[in-house]
């Protein structure tokens, strides 16, 4: 009876694991069971659903020092699908897995199915541009990003937990660990988005956007270069294909070109508006509405538009 | 017969254009409006080892074979000409000092010119009819241990902040088509360069008059053997012809790719006017022209690397693009209409590029005469 | 002075594809192919590191029998020598192979100190080769690196991972993959490019690998590929008045309910 297993080392997006793997679950036999690095993750994992919750106990440090742990695990455990978070160190250990125990992975599936024996997967292809679905043998590794699924309601009864001891890869040592400045703010969860670009001139000018997002009660978001580049948003608001996906029900795109390898990141929101000065911008063709003109001259315009009605 | 580059060629216009996408497209239109001699740019051509492509390995050089230099000039000249211009004209004083240069000249000047350390003017011709007559010819006179030049040299390109020009005077009046070639420093007592003439376009290169009052020179400034200057004229020019004709061809190119590009997006009567047929004229007419064009250069460039004649094909590539370079860019801008009018657009620089780089530099003065000779 | 192995891939350049709006497939007959973006900054990465504490880089790719045409490419980048294999039908490789295949071709070519790769592929971007290849080669892995130093034979890696950074300290030999902000990857001197022809290049047969029918077996498989496109309305105002345009804004996003 191999089941299926979940690892993720973010509680939250643990949580969401469980919605796929107790969908898959009616096609392949098995139980669900979940690993996770602390109690107070088993304990509400538990509760929604999984067979049964293995504790890592580990030295601690860096997720990552535990794939060969893991890798161990996943060995005995023998499940049909291994589903991994699908954050960075969810990869590397997904990755990790699949190559010790020669299975295939499927790196941020938007979408998972069982039909014939074999895994049915989509996911992204070509920096967004392409959507792809595949097949793969089982056993198999599959990541899932974060949002991709909701958790699921809570069980009715609880999965058993136990704990594990588990080695750490002595081989590197990890130190100077930095949070880069964060507002708190979770852009991902955000259902009304401003997002800022390179149309911008300076730092101080964001304040135009800030005044628009206060009249949507938006989150303010932003492209790649003002986060990596610029340097006037936190990284953690930065959407793209490396960045934040978000879904929200309001995009606003102010003085971005609209590149595919931001779009990725925004296309999926239900309404998208853009201002840019430039009239062949690829945003306007990813975009509901638009506005060709001068950002500095539209925002005011439009914040004080809004505020009336 | 192969109508293809080789891998190398390839690998070094693909380097060009990457070069040119990289450093010139941000600031291509900025050049154009301020004409300001873009030190930064010659220090990254000159990093890139394009100023000494042409010459040997031995100078310095890349030793690259001048079919890859046409193919570089060209994809710098999609980008920006004005840079191109540079290149060319730095490459004209390299190249006559590396091939008529004593030992000592080539010691002095071409490292440096291919390094970007010091740039380089090629000066011939005057305000008079031909160089060497009229009442501002530059001569040189004969004196101890050297010659004294005096007149004035027009027109010349990357005057002003080149620290060498090489020039071409007459040592004797009654003998006016014997020219005899000098590298002078331009830090010469007497060198003063005019002021800066405004030109249409390829702004960013400087055009302004030499003017030589009594610039004494040593004996070791004569270029080759006196009096025997016009060879090196002829050769040197001749192949700055192709090299211009690259630049013809690049900017015809970026233009056709531009218009091509607004007639599939610019929406008219509910059509994208790339489907009226005035317009499909018009960009079929450039777009022939310009593939046409292309091959000619390529031939031409090919004669030259493979040591044939090349006179009568250089020739008709002038002729072909002085007819109808300034036509591509006529019709371009018609294509794009009142928006490719705008200077916001790229076509009112390439227009005006493109009229500079027809200008100088025909094989012989008169492309045409060239071509009838040979018919005959 | 450390010996250097960067892995690179030959895709296809994914701004040159088109996507038929008829039926979604995807065309590529425009696209011409490139060393992937990643890979490019862990090529550059080593040139870097051997330029400042010398050592030497070399070049190994896998790929369809189009990979020959990336030879120059890659050598004039800096690399000392490229190995490649080529294998009619590596398009449908997956990670699983690709993994098995370099590995055992990098136990064929013996020590070195540092294998880098790019954080993943710039047409797949499955971002799994790296941490495959020190699996089945048992070395660590430090993934997602964007500053990279050299202390005798400690290599110190800065990791993004989220918002956060941290550093890693590892011995060598270590398999490193490399984010795009590590550097810029330099466009190659005239020199360099011609220079790239006089520098060896050396096939690796997979027959030679010696390696079991069952690694090269993919186990995944694509079943169809068809261009993401989200319908949008695509309403764009640009009148020359400002005010204008917003004013029309406005009543659209009030009528979707927005505002």
């Amino acid at each position: 009876m191999p089941g299926i297993i979940t690892f993720s080392e973010e509680r939250e997006l643990g949580k969401q694991l469980l919605t796929p793997a107790l969908e898959l679950k009616k096609s392949l036999s098995g139980p669900v069971t979940v690993l996770a690095l602390n109690d107070a993750d088993a304990k509400e994992l538990a509760a929604l659903g999984a067979d049964k919750v293995l504790v890592l106990q580990a030295a601690g440090g860096w997720p990552e020092g535990l794939s060969e742990a893991i890798s161990g695990l996943v060995s005995t455990a023998a499940p049909s699908i291994f589903l991994v978070g699908g954050t960075l160190p969810g990869k590397h250990i997904g990755a990790y897995v699949a190559a010790k125990l020669n299975l295939a992975m499927v790196t941020d599936a938007k979408s998972l199915k069982v039909e014939n024996g074999k895994l049915l997967t989509t996911r992204l292809l070509f920096a967004g541009l392409a959507l792809c679905e595949e097949e793969s043998v089982l056993p198999v590794v599959a990541t899932i990003p974060s949002r991709t699924f909701l958790p699921p309601n809570a069980a009715g009864k609880a999965g058993a937990a136990e704990t594990v001891k588990a080695e750490t890869d002595s081989r590197v040592a990890i130190s100077d660990i930095t949070r880069a400045e964060s507002s708190g703010v979770d852009i991902g969860a955000a259902t009304r988005v401003v997002a800022v670009g390179r149309g911008f001139r300076k730092q101080e000018d964001l304040k135009l956007a800030q005044d628009l997002a206060s009249v949507f009660h938006a989150e303010i978001a932003c492209s790649r270069p003002v986060a990596e580049e610029e340097h006037w948003l936190p990284i953690d608001h930065y959407v793209g294909i490396s960045g934040h996906t978000v879904k929200p029900e309001l995009y606003v795109a102010v003085g971005i070109s609209g590149q595919v390898q931001h779009m990725v990141g925004a296309r999926e929101s239900k309404v998208i508006a853009a201002i840019d000065n430039d009239e062949h911008a690829p945003i306007f063709e990813a975009a509901d509405y638009g506005i060709v003109g001068d950002l500095y001259e539209v925002l005011p315009l439009l914040t004080a538009a809004l505020k009336k009605k | 017969m192969k109508f293809e580059l080789t891998e190398e060629q390839g690998l070094i216009q693909q380097s060009a254009r990457d070069f040119a996408k990289e450093f010139l497209d941000p600031v291509a239109a900025d050049l154009d409006r301020t004409g300001e001699f873009p030190t930064a740019i010659v220090k990254e051509l000159a990093k890139h080892d394009f100023l000494g492509l042409h010459l040997p390995a031995d100078a310095g050089g890349a030793a690259a074979g001048f079919v890859s230099y046409i193919a570089a000039i060209e994809a710098l000249s999609r980008s920006c000409s004005a840079v191109a211009s540079i290149v060319n004209n730095q490459a004209m004083s390299s190249y006559a000092i590396y091939h008529w240069g004593s030992a000592d000249l080539k010691k002095k000047y071409v490292a440096p010119l291919i390094k970007g350390e010091i740039i380089g003017a090629f000066a011939v011709y005057e305000h008079g009819p031909t160089p060497g007559i009229g009442p501002d010819a530059l001569t040189a006179t004969k004196q101890d241990g050297g010659y004294v030049l005096k007149g004035t040299k027009a027109y010349v390109r990357n005057a002003g902040v080149a620290n060498v020009y090489v020039v071409f005077a007459i040592t004797d009046p009654a003998d006016p088509k014997a020219l005899t070639g000098f590298v002078v420093d331009a830090t010469a007592p007497g060198l003063k360069v005019g002021p800066k003439h405004s030109t249409m376009g390829l702004k960013g290169c400087p055009v302004a008059d030499v003017v030589f009052e009594n610039v004494a020179v040593p004996e070791g400034a004569v270029l080759g053997t006196v009096k025997k200057g016009r060879e090196i004229v002829t050769r040197t020019l001749a192949l700055a012809s192709i090299a211009e004709g690259a630049q013809t061809v690049g900017i015809g190119q970026t233009a056709v790719e531009h218009a091509a590009g607004h007639a599939r997006e610019r929406v008219q009567f509910g059509k994208p006017v790339g489907t009226f047929q005035a317009v499909q004229t018009l960009l079929a007419e450039s777009k022939t022209d310009c593939y046409l064009a292309r091959l000619a250069l390529f031939n031409a460039a090919q004669l030259v690397e493979d040591g044939k004649p090349f006179e009568t094909e250089a020739a008709m590539l002038k002729s072909f693009l002085a007819r109808l370079g300034s036509k591509i860019l006529l019709d371009t801008c018609q294509v794009e209409g009142g928006m490719g009018y705008s200077e916001t657009m790229p076509i009112p620089r390439l227009f005006r590029d493109i009229a500079g780089t027809n200008l100088l530099d025909a094989p012989a003065d008169f492309p045409d005469g060239v071509i009838a000779a040979s018919i005959n | 002075m450390p010996k250097c192995l960067v892995c690179y891939k030959w895709t296809l350049d994914e701004q040159d594809i088109r996507v038929n709006p008829d039926d979604l497939s995807l065309d590529t007959s425009r696209a011409k192919a490139k060393i992937s973006d990643f890979d490019r900054n862990a090529i550059e990465e080593a040139t870097l590191i051997v330029e400042k504490h010398g050592g030497s880089v070399n070049a190994l790719s896998y790929g369809t029998p189009d990979v020959k045409q990336s030879l120059k490419d890659v050598l004039s980048r800096g690399p000392e020598k490229v190995y490649w294999i080529a294998q009619s039908g590596a398009q449908t490789s997956d990670a699983y192979v690709t993994a098995n295949v370099l590995a055992a071709a990098i136990r064929k070519l013996g020590q070195y100190d540092l294998i880098l790769c790019g954080e993943g592929s710039s047409d797949e971007f499955n971002r799994q080769t790296p941490v495959r290849l020190a699996a089945l080669l048992g070395l660590p892995c430090v993934t997602y690196v964007e500053k990279l130093s050299v202390e005798g034979d400690t290599i110190k890696a800065t990791r993004r991972v989220a918002d956060c950074s941290e550093v890693a300290t590892v011995k060598g030999p270590v398999v490193i993959s490399v984010l795009n902000q590590i550097n810029k990857p330099r466009i190659p001197t005239l020199k360099q490019v011609l220079g790239a022809a006089k520098k060896p290049n050396e096939e690796i047969k997979i027959a030679d690998l010696g390696l079991k029918p069952e690694s090269l077996q993919p186990k995944s498989a694509r079943k169809s590929v068809k261009g993401f496109v989200t319908k949008r309305k695509k309403i764009v105002y640009k009148e020359a008045n400002a005010a204008a345009n917003v004013a029309k804004l406005a009543s659209s996003l009030a009528a979707e309910g927005l505002c």
